[in-house]
């Protein structure tokens, strides 16, 4: 059985009062203009998924609390949740140093972001 | 011509004589779903203007002013209850102060039915049909969840303790179900024990 904590209400409770949604961090490929996209970003934003072992990204929703979407991290090894996290953020920072394969792929330009020089809000 | 006439989902069901709770349907209470952004000073100062209560913000508490209660739902959606008779009236009134502000509010009353049940057995009765651990302090009276409850999706209002009274909201279409469940798993020789050792039934 999963344990799942909302970050949204607090709310704790086993998969059964959650909602899986599948993996998180998806980007549709462009809103603007959809005839400049090619047909294999389209195809791999509709259907093409990770299948880490290990880390795993993903969308839950607190189903019997408040409602409301979230992110969760899931180790798909030993199926505990590291954390989870709001819907418009991203993972905290040593989950996404943690992450393996393609996720580390995914976060390296975001890692990279959000390094403290580039803000500078120790300023 | 025949006018249309008010019929609850259990009208005319009657709970049977060895239910270790008892339980009813409440048939007298409107619900109005209210939406809105509780950062919005603005909202929750009309909403407080026509409810005369300030919309709890703590997930799963509840406020009342005089027949007027507050159910927090989610962070930006509450369960108005209300007399029935007035539910029109508070409409009107929220919809007119709350114009020109993003928010919604709709007359839900016949959306669910409310079970209510009472007596010391009522949280083991529940117990059978949800994941929540109602023996805790967390679940006071006040207290305001969404449930998976027999399977199907309810909303548990924790009206007094001691003793206890429960409201169960469940969605109009699973009245019957819900209803049926608790004759069937609410008897007196039903009655678990939460903890300790049970005792072996008969053969
Ligand atoms: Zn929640």
């Amino acid at each position: 059985m999963l344990i799942v904590h909302c970050p949204v209400c607090g709310a704790e409770g086993d998969e059964t009062d959650f909602h899986y949604g599948g993996e998180a961090h998806i980007r549709r490929p462009a809103t603007q203009d959809p005839t400049t996209v090619s047909d294999a970003a389209q195809r791999d934003y509709l259907f093409m998924r990770r299948n880490p072992k290990g880390l795993h990204f993903e969308r839950w929703r607190c189903d019997r609390g408040c409602g409301k979407w979230f992110h969760a991290v899931r180790d798909t090894v030993t199926m505990d949740f590291k954390a989870t996290y709001g819907i418009t953020e991203l993972p905290p920072r040593e989950l996404m140093e943690a992450a393996s394969g393609e996720w580390a792929a995914f976060f390296k330009d975001k890692l990279d972001a959000a390094k403290p020089s580039r803000k500078g809000k120790s300023s | 011509m025949s006018e249309a006439q008010l019929e609850t989902a259990l009208t005319g069901r009657e709970a049977p004589g060895d239910l270790a709770i008892e339980i009813r349907e409440l048939t007298t209470r409107g619900m109005i779903d209210l939406r809105g952004d509780a950062g919005d000073g603005k909202f929750m100062a009309a909403a407080k203007d026509v409810l005369g209560l300030d919309l709890p913000t703590a997930p799963r508490t509840s406020a009342a002013w005089g027949e007027v209660q507050a159910l927090w739902l989610s962070p930006d959606q509450w369960l108005i209850l209300c007399p029935r008779a007035r539910t029109e009236e508070l409409l009107a009134a929220l919809r007119q102060a709350l114009a020109q502000i993003h928010s919604f509010a709709v007359d839900v009353s016949d959306m669910r039915t409310i079970i209510r049940l009472e007596g010391h057995a009522a949280r083991s009765v529940l117990l059978k049909g949800c994941s929540l651990d109602l023996l805790s302090p967390d679940y006071a009276a006040g207290t305001v969840r969404r449930l998976r409850f027999a399977e199907i999706a309810a909303l548990l209002h924790i009206v007094s303790e001691r003793p206890d009274v429960l409201d169960l909201y469940v969605f109009r279409s699973y009245a019957d179900y819900a209803w049926e469940w608790f004759l069937a798993n609410g008897r007196a020789v039903a009655a678990i024990q939460p903890f300790g050792q049970q005792a072996v039934p008969a053969v």
